[in-house]
C-alpha cells in the first residue's frame, strides 16, 4: 500500500458521530439452536455464553475528521463500525449520527449477478439509501471511476473479482456521503486503483467529510488519519496522534509471540527456511549479506495458476520489501504434491532491527488465499554502524569536490 | 412506529428497485422473457380444459366453463402462496445484505409481494382477455378487482412480514409454511365449487369452514371475475359480517406483522 502524505486539515468541533458508553454483547451458542425442537428440548437450559464485543466505548468523531481504528482480531473494530451504520444496535449506551452515511463493509454487497453493472449501480445505491435522482447526476462519474468501460453493460456474474471490487468502491465513494465508513476494503484491488482510492479519500477529506477507517495496515492508519483509536478486547486502549498510537500498537503486537496464519489450505506452506550464503538456517544477518528464503509447500490436489510471494516487515508493521511470482511475470501452470521454491536475495539492504517475514500462496487475482503465514518468521539485521535510518545505499563522500 | 414508517417511506425507491430487480431477474436469460407471465396462465387454461372438460367429462355435469372457474380461484391462490413462500425466506436469503448494509429490512419481504403482485396483475388481465375471447360475459362486479386485490395484498403483507421475521430465529417456519399452505389449499374453495361445502356439510361445519379468511378472498375473486352459474348467486356463503371480519383480520395482521417485524429486526444481523 502506498503511503501518502495528506495535508493537515481543519477538523471542526461539530460532532458527526457520538458514542456514549456503548456496549455490545453477543450470545455465543454452543450449538446453533436454530430449530424449534431444540428450543423446546433445551427449554430451561441456557445454551449460550455471553461475549462482550464492546465494553463502554465513549467516542466523539468530529465533522471533517478521519479516524482510524486499529486493533487485533476480535477486538471489536468491525462491531463498532456496524453499530455506526445501524446494522446492529448496542445493548447499552447510545449512538447518534449526523449526516448521510455510506458504509463500505463489503464491496459489492447486494450486487445481483444477473443484472448488468449499470443496473447494479442503481440497485446498490438505493440499498445505501440514495435516490435515483441523485444517482443520475453522478452515474457517468461512477462508471468512469470504475474503469469498467463497455463492461458496465455486462452482467455482473461475468465480472472478474477485481472488476467487482472496483464497481463497489466507485459507487460508495462517488455517492459523496457526509460520513464514509470503510472496513479494510482498501486492501483489495491493484496498486493503481488503490492509489486512486486514496486520492479520492484525500479529496473527501479536503471537502470536510468525515471518514472512519478500520484497518490492519498501520501504514495507512498513520498517513491518512487525523486520529487513531486502538481497540483491545472491546475497550479503548488508546486514542490520539496516529504515529504515536500505531507505534505503541506495534510495540505491543511485537510482544505477542504468535503470528497468524489463514487460508483455504489448498496449498499448504509446510515450512519456511531462512538460509545464509552457505545454505544453513540463520536468523542473524549483516547488512549486505545474501539471504535465501525457501518455501516448502504441498498440495493434495492439483492447484492451477497459483502465485507465491513474500514480504519483509519492520517492527512497526510497514512492509519494507515484497514481491511475488506474478509481479515477476513468472507463471506457475500447476502445483501438485510436494515442492519447494527459493527467493534469492543477493544483498540485504536493511540496517539494524528485527524483520518479520510473511509468506503466502494465493490465486492470481489475490482474492483467495491458499495459505498465508503472516509474520510467523523473523530475522535480525546488524550493520557496522556507519549509517542511520532503514536502508543502506551507495554513498561516497567527497570532502573536496572539484 | 411513526418514525419507522417514515423511514420506510424514505426508502421507497429501494423497494421499487428491488421489485424491479425481482421481476427483471425472473425472466433474464430466457428467450421469451416476460411473455412467460402470459403463457403460464394460458397453458394452465388449456390443461384444465383438457383434464376436467375432456377427460373427466365435468362438462357433461353442466360445468361448461370449469376451466374459467378454476382459473378465477387458482390465480389469486397462487398469488398468495408464491408471495408467502418467497417472502418467508427473504430475510434469511439476503443475509449478505442484512449483515453488511443498513436499510429497513421490511423491504425484503415486501419486494417479493410486489413482484408477485406484478405477475398476478398480468395474469388477471390475461384471464379477462380469455373471458372476452370465449364470449363469456363479464360480471358487473369486475370493477371491484383493485379493491379485492388491495384486501389480499393487505392480508399477505402482514403475514409475510410476521413469518419472515420469525424465520430468522426459527428456520422451521419456512418448512411449516410450505406444509400449511398445502393443507390450506384444500380447506379453501379453489378447485371445488363452494356449493360442495354448502350441500354436504351441516351449518356449524360451514361456519367453521368460513372462518378461513382465504375462503372469503377466493370467493370474492370468483364472484367478481367469473361467477360460475353453477354456484348460483346465493351460494357463495359470503356474508357482510364475514367480509367485514376478513377485512378487520387483514388489517390487524398487517399492523401486527409490521410491529413484530420492526421489533425483531434489530437482532437480525446477529442471528443470521
Amino acid at each position: 500500500m502506498v503511503a501518502r502524505e495528506i495535508g493537515i486539515r481543519q477538523s471542526s468541533k461539530i460532532p458527526a458521530i457520538e458514542l456514549e458508553s456503548v456496549s455490545k454483547c453477543f450470545r455465543l451458542y454452543h450449538d446453533a439452536n436454530y430449530s424449534l425442537k431444540e428450543k423446546v428440548i433445551n427449554f430451561r437450559k441456557r445454551g449460550y455464553d455471553l461475549f462482550w464485543a464492546l465494553k463502554g466505548v465513549d467516542l466523539t468523531i468530529f465533522q471533517g475528521e478521519t479516524l482510524g481504528i486499529i486493533g487485533p482480531n476480535g477486538s471489536g473494530k468491525s462491531t463498532l463500525l456496524r453499530m455506526m451504520t445501524r446494522i446492529m444496535s448496542p445493548n447499552e449506551g447510545q449512538i447518534r449520527t449526523h449526516g448521510t452515511i455510506a458504509a463500505l463493509l463489503e464491496l459489492g454487497a447486494g450486487f445481483h449477478p444477473d443484472l448488468t453493472g449499470r443496473e447494479n449501480i442503481y440497485l446498490n445505491a438505493s440499498i445505501l439509501g440514495f435516490k435515483r435522482r441523485e444517482i443520475e447526476g453522478i452515474i457517468d462519474e461512477i462508471v468512469a471511476f470504475s474503469e469498467l468501460g463497455p463492461f458496465i453493460e455486462n452482467q455482473v456474474k461475468n465480472y472478474s473479482s477485481g472488476m467487482y471490487v472496483r464497481l463497489g468502491f466507485s459507487i460508495a465513494i462517488n455517492l459523496n456521503p457526509d460520513i464514509l465508513l470503510i472496513d479494510e476494503v482498501l486492501a483489495v484491488g491493484d496498486e493503481s486503483f488503490q492509489g486512486k482510492c486514496l486520492d479520492r479519500i484525500a479529496r473527501m477529506q479536503q471537502e470536510g467529510k468525515t471518514i472512519v477507517l478500520v484497518t490492519h495496515d498501520s501504514d495507512i492508519a498513520a498517513s491518512v488519519c487525523d486520529r487513531v483509536l486502538w481497540l483491545e478486547k472491546g475497550e479503548e486502549k488508546m486514542i490520539g496522534d496516529p504515529i504515536e498510537v500505531t507505534e505503541l500498537y506495534h510495540e505491543a503486537m511485537r510482544m505477542r509471540p504468535e503470528g497468524s496464519e489463514f487460508g483455504t489450505r489448498d496449498i499448504v506452506i509446510n515450512r519456511v527456511d531462512i538460509l545464509n550464503s552457505k545454505g544453513e538456517a540463520e536468523t542473524e544477518f549483516e547488512t549486505g549479506e545474501p539471504l535465501v528464503l525457501r518455501i516448502n509447500y504441498s498440495a493434495d490436489d492439483p492447484v492451477e495458476d497459483p502465485v507465491f510471494g513474500f514480504g519483509f516487515y519492520n517492527q512497526m508493521g510497514f512492509m519494507v520489501y515484497g514481491t511475488n511470482t506474478r509481479l515477476r511475470g513468472l507463471d506457475i501452470a500447476k502445483v501438485d504434491g510436494q515442492g519447494k521454491m527459493d527467493f534469492k536475495i543477493s544483498a540485504l539492504p536493511m540496517l539494524d532491527g528485527r524483520y518479520y517475514i510473511s509468506v503466502a500462496a494465493h490465486t492470481r487475482d489475490g482474492m483467495v488465499n491458499y495459505h498465508w503465514l503472516d509474520k510467523l518468521y523473523y530475522f535480525d539485521m546488524h550493520s557496522p554502524g556507519k549509517e542511520e535510518g532503514f536502508l543502506t545505499m551507495e554513498c561516497d563522500i567527497d570532502l573536496a569536490p572539484q | 412506529m411513526k418514525e419507522k414508517l417514515k423511514r420506510l417511506f424514505d426508502y421507497r425507491e429501494l423497494l421499487f428497485n428491488l421489485i424491479h430487480k425481482e421481476v427483471k431477474v425472473k425472466y433474464k436469460n430466457s428467450f421469451l422473457g416476460f411473455v412467460w407471465s402470459l403463457i403460464t396462465p394460458l397453458m394452465m387454461l388449456v390443461v384444465f380444459y383438457v383434464a376436467f372438460g375432456i377427460i373427466f367429462k365435468l362438462r357433461a355435469m353442466g360445468m361448461q366453463f370449469y376451466a374459467f372457474f378454476l382459473m378465477s380461484g387458482i390465480l389469486p391462490w397462487n398469488f398468495m402462496a408464491t408471495s408467502l413462500l418467497l417472502s418467508v425466506g427473504s430475510v434469511v436469503n439476503s443475509s449478505d445484505l442484512v449483515k453488511k448494509v443498513y436499510f429497513p429490512r421490511e423491504v425484503l419481504p415486501l419486494s417479493h409481494l410486489g413482484s408477485s403482485s406484478f405477475h398476478f396483475i398480468l395474469q388477471e388481465l390475461m384471464l379477462i382477455v380469455f373471458l372476452l375471447a370465449f364470449r363469456v360475459p363479464l360480471t358487473p362486479w369486475i370493477f371491484m378487482v383493485p379493491v379485492v386485490m388491495l384486501l389480499e395484498v393487505t392480508f399477505i403483507a402482514g403475514l409475510s412480514m410476521f413469518l419472515s421475521a420469525l424465520n430468522v430465529f426459527y428456520r422451521d417456519v419456512q418448512h411449516f409454511t410450505e406444509i400449511i399452505i398445502m393443507a390450506w389449499f384444500w380447506m379453501t374453495p379453489v378447485i371445488y365449487p363452494i356449493a360442495l361445502i354448502r350441500d354436504n356439510f351441516p351449518a356449524w361445519a360451514q361456519r367453521i369452514y368460513m372462518l378461513n379468511p382465504m375462503a372469503h378472498i377466493i370467493l370474492l375473486w370468483q364472484r367478481i371475475t367469473y361467477n360460475s352459474p353453477h354456484n348460483g348467486t346465493e351460494a357463495a356463503l359470503l356474508s357482510v359480517p364475514g367480509l367485514l371480519g376478513t377485512i378487520a383480520l387483514s388489517i390487524t395482521l398487517l399492523v401486527l406483522g409490521y410491529v413484530t417485524f420492526t421489533r425483531l429486526e434489530g437482532r437480525f444481523a446477529e442471528f443470521i
